[in-house]
């Protein structure tokens, strides 16, 4: 048991070396803005695109502060990943117990459901062409397919 | 194990309470900072992303690189702040030693750029 111990604390003392030094990159949805940042939310390298400029201020500060999250996210998801590599998957969720969901699980049994960003869009629906009854057969071939 | 583990997690949700109950009476804390000339300032939250960025109308003019650079030295010095805030406001209810280890280390000075209310 101790020897087991001695192993996880070792174990646990690279977990927090590796997770110091976890980064991620992502790009926004819309392709302005990319990110790298740590599991802390600290940014590490942040790369503006022209275009996204010209969108105004607010935008810019929308556009960064969502993407400083989303590249956040990412580092905690892969540090959770990390750890359930190093420890085992029990040892991952006995922290998740403690620290609360990794957040691709939070994304995948959100508590409340996401809203999507845009409205779906209604189904595309063609009124039916109304069936003609008409015992007039030259009405028929006057117009086939029933239009008027 | 099994006893360590629901042991640390029962001392969790102790500290956990005391720092919400903490936290209910004196509002989420957050830090700040801003650019010299107002260009960019940031809320932070101590250990995560920050919360707000504002980008002045001007600061478009020191393009996309320099803008960058300047959100990123803006955003640090403003979760410096969140964190120094929040061991102030925890060093009550947590041993300070144990705050400045999981890195919210109370900042000696508070200049003018830092938080204000």
């Amino acid at each position: 048991m101790a020897a087991v111990n001695e192993d996880r604390m070792q174990a646990v003392e690279q977990l927090q070396r590796d997770l110091a030094v976890t980064t991620e990159t992502v790009e926004h949805p819309n392709g302005l803005c990319m990110v790298t940042a740590s599991a802390k939310g600290e940014i590490r390298a942040l790369h503006l695109h022209p275009a996204l400029l010209q969108q105004g201020p607010r935008a810019v500060g929308e556009i960064v502060t969502e993407t400083v999250r989303l590249a956040t996210n990412a580092a905690v998801q892969t540090s959770f990943n990390k750890m359930a590599l190093a420890l085992g998957d029990g040892m991952a969720i006995d922290v998740e117990s403690i620290a609360g969901d990794s957040p691709f699980r939070s994304t995948w049994n959100p508590v409340a459901p996401p809203k999507s960003a845009a409205e779906a869009a209604p189904a595309e629906r063609r009124p039916r062409a109304p069936i003609v009854e008409d015992p007039d057969e030259d009405a028929f071939f006057e117009n086939p397919f029933g239009r008027r | 194990m099994d006893d360590d583990v629901e042991r640390a997690a029962r001392k969790v949700r102790d500290v956990e309470q005391a720092v919400s109950q903490h936290v209910a009476r004196s509002g989420p804390v957050t830090g700040r900072a801003s650019s010299p000339d107002g260009a960019v300032t940031v809320v932070a939250t101590p250990g995560g992303p920050p919360r707000q960025i504002e980008v002045s109308a001007s600061a478009l003019r020191m393009g996309p690189h320099g803008l960058a650079a300047e959100i990123m030295r803006v955003a640090e010095k403003a979760q410096r702040n969140a964190a120094s805030r929040l061991h102030q406001t925890l060093e009550r209810v947590v041993d300070p030693r144990e705050l400045t280890e999981l890195g919210f280390v109370r900042e000696r000075d508070e200049d003018e750029f830092g938080w204000r209310r």
